[in-house]
């Protein structure tokens, strides 16, 4: 159904002719021979399974999962490399200064961003799911989305090239925004530099994360991939936060106690849990419990003896399990996260992400809830 | 107005902005109306008052028969013959003359946006190119050419290059192959077997250049 193999004429004078249609344009759609799915381009970009297509095999038998099989995980250069030098260009210089800063140094690998360990033990996960499951796609796919210009698309490729990372696709935007490629890609989970770019993408209903560069990094499992969550406003949502905020402790663990069985509503990165749950049954069904590459915590200002009954009584409903969960009852969460040592830390008070920081752990801002605007009034500084 | 009004708008745009530059500009894009339909033919006239009047520049108007549309597309030295009917194409491709469809459900920009399906460019490195790779290449030189005229942002045109299959290394070997060719990308995907339409959708190319490809 595609179109015949073109031939192409040489000529001077460079021309580009319309023919009118006489037949209507319904025939008019660039559907490949092989891609059963008949969409049009231009219409939703709602997911639909492309039912009866094989899993794509490439050399060397790796192959790329499909994107509604996979967990997306789309990471910006920023966080996946370092490129603070490139920035100050940037931003001093201009937009082609900076592309030809970068071209002029295409030859030189960025070195790792905050991002890097995580999709580092991502692949880890992956070679084990390999291993156990060789033609499945439930696996981690990482997708680079980047607003840069292709200009630097060579020196991004070298730089994954030579710290040896599995990252096969990728969105170069010139520019343009790109939380729409991010839908297409049905990404899971979406981690950027930017904040109103996280923001966009927490309103579009896709889990993401502000991430900083911090020059003080413990050393994290290359094996053992590590994800660490706060409770509220991350995996369940802010009302009880706002609770607090609003009336202070007191109504809040009295509020928590009244509401003890009824469930809290979901927060933004639910889903994102949820994935992981997913692959760690895999891993389950294989006997794998004890030896499980994957391993997920609650890091929660909450009690265990009160307000954490609520947070466990949810997850349980949920269907979902959690590794370790611990409440901290109001104490600080850096020293806890520097003993677990997560590849990433989810949490939506900018004033914990510093902490957590300060102590050499990856720690990811979730802009969402009640306390951005709390932390808009107090003046804290952002280190990009 | 129909299906290729806003590509004609674009490329008004580009060589407008072009003509901006350099008042002397050469390179610019000529637009060449055809048709075979004797229908309209008979409107000529209107056709014609019709396409000033939407302050369409367009610098010749082609009737001709049915049997020798791709003899006039030969004429007049034609290096893109874009249609909506993939019959027309495929007529004008086996002739010799490079065609592409245009979309008619694509939502276009102001900003002529051309994807090139990189899959294409790189095998022109491995084999012989063949003439109907000779005269792609020169057509995506050209483009190159005229998107070196303007600067980074604000450009009326955008390149795109757009890797269905293949990893990374096939995007970067086309981004070298099409930079060695003077021709820059602004922008890259590398899809490596997702599927399509959700990315194209997003990109609302004007039109999408594919060259030659088996499979």
């Amino acid at each position: 159904m595609s179109l015949d193999p073109v031939q192409v004429m040489s000529g001077q004078v460079k021309e580009l002719k319309v023919g009118p249609s006489s037949n209507g344009d319904s025939r008019g759609s660039w559907d490949e021979k092989e891609e059963i799915d008949q969409d049009n381009v231009g219409l939703t970009t709602k997911p639909k399974p492309v039912t009866g297509r094989r899993t794509r095999k490439v050399e060397g038998g790796v192959f790329f999962p499909k994107p509604e099989n996979a967990v997306t995980v789309a990471v910006s250069s920023r966080v996946l490399f370092r490129t603070e030098r490139e920035q100050k260009v940037f931003e001093q210089d201009g937009v082609e200064e900076y592309l030809r800063f970068q071209i002029e140094h295409e030859n030189e690998p960025f070195t790792p961003g905050p991002a890097f360990p995580f999709v580092k033990a991502l692949e880890a996960v992956n070679c084990r799911l390999r291993e156990l499951y060789p033609q499945s796609e439930e696996l981690f796919d990482i997708v680079l989305v980047t607003y840069n210009h292709a200009h630097v698309g060579i020196r991004l490729i070298n730089t994954i090239n030579h710290h040896n990372l599995f990252i096969e696709r990728f969105c170069m935007t010139g520019g343009s925004s790109p939380i729409g490629y991010l839908k297409a890609w049905q990404t899971n989970l979406y981690l950027s530099a930017d904040a109103d770019k996280v923001r966009e993408a927490l309103s579009e209903g896709i889990a993401a994360a502000t991430m900083f560069t911090s020059e003080k990094v413990t050393e994290v499992s290359e094996s053992q991939l590590r994800v660490a969550f706060d409770g509220d406003a991350v995996l369940f949502s802010d009302e009880s936060e706002r609770i607090f905020k609003a009336h202070g402790l007191d109504k809040f663990f009295e509020h928590e106690r009244d509401n003890e069985d009824t469930l809290l509503d979901h927060g933004p990165l639910k889903g994102f849990l949820e994935a992981l749950g997913k692959l760690q049954k895999k891993f389950y069904a294989k006997g794998q419990r004890l030896d499980c590459p994957i391993r997920t915590y609650l890091v929660t200002a909450r009690s265990a003896a009160s307000s954490g009954i609520r947070a466990l009584k949810t997850l349980r409903a949920w269907g979902l399990e959690i590794d370790e969960a611990l409440f901290l009852a109001g104490a600080p969460k850096g020293p806890m996260l520097e003993k677990i040592r997560p590849h990433i830390y989810f949490d939506d008070q900018m004033f914990h992400v510093e902490g957590a920081a300060e102590m050499g752990t990856v720690a990811a801002h979730v802009p969402y809830g009640i306390a951005q605007k709390h932390n808009a009034k107090q003046n804290i500084s952002v280190r990009k | 107005v129909g299906v290729a009004f806003p590509l004609l708008q674009a490329l008004q745009r580009v060589n407008g902005r072009l003509l901006e530059e350099n008042p002397s500009e050469s390179l610019l894009f000529d637009v060449v109306l055809i048709t075979s339909d004797s229908q309209q033919q008979q409107q000529s006239s209107r056709i014609i008052s019709n396409t000033r009047h939407h302050g369409l520049e367009i610098s010749r108007f082609c009737f001709s028969s049915e049997e020798d549309f791709t003899e006039s597309l030969l004429k007049n030295n034609v290096h893109l013959f874009l249609t909506t009917d993939r019959d027309e194409a495929a007529q004008a491709s086996q002739k010799g003359v490079f065609s592409a469809l245009l979309n008619g459900k694509v939502a276009s920009s102001e900003q002529l946006r051309v994807v090139f399906c990189g899959d294409a460019v790189i095998r022109t490195d491995a084999e012989p190119p063949s003439a109907s790779q000779d005269a792609a290449q020169s057509f995506w030189a050209q483009l190159g050419e005229m998107r070196r005229r303007f600067g980074m942002l604000d450009s009326p045109l955008s390149l795109v290059l757009l890797t269905s299959r293949g990893g990374r290394e096939s995007c970067g070997t086309a981004l070298q192959t099409l930079r060695s060719r003077g021709v820059n990308m602004d922008e890259a995907y590398s899809l490596a077997g997702a599927p399509r339409s959700p990315i194209l959708s997003l990109l609302r190319p004007h039109f999408l250049l594919i060259n030659h490809l088996e499979d």
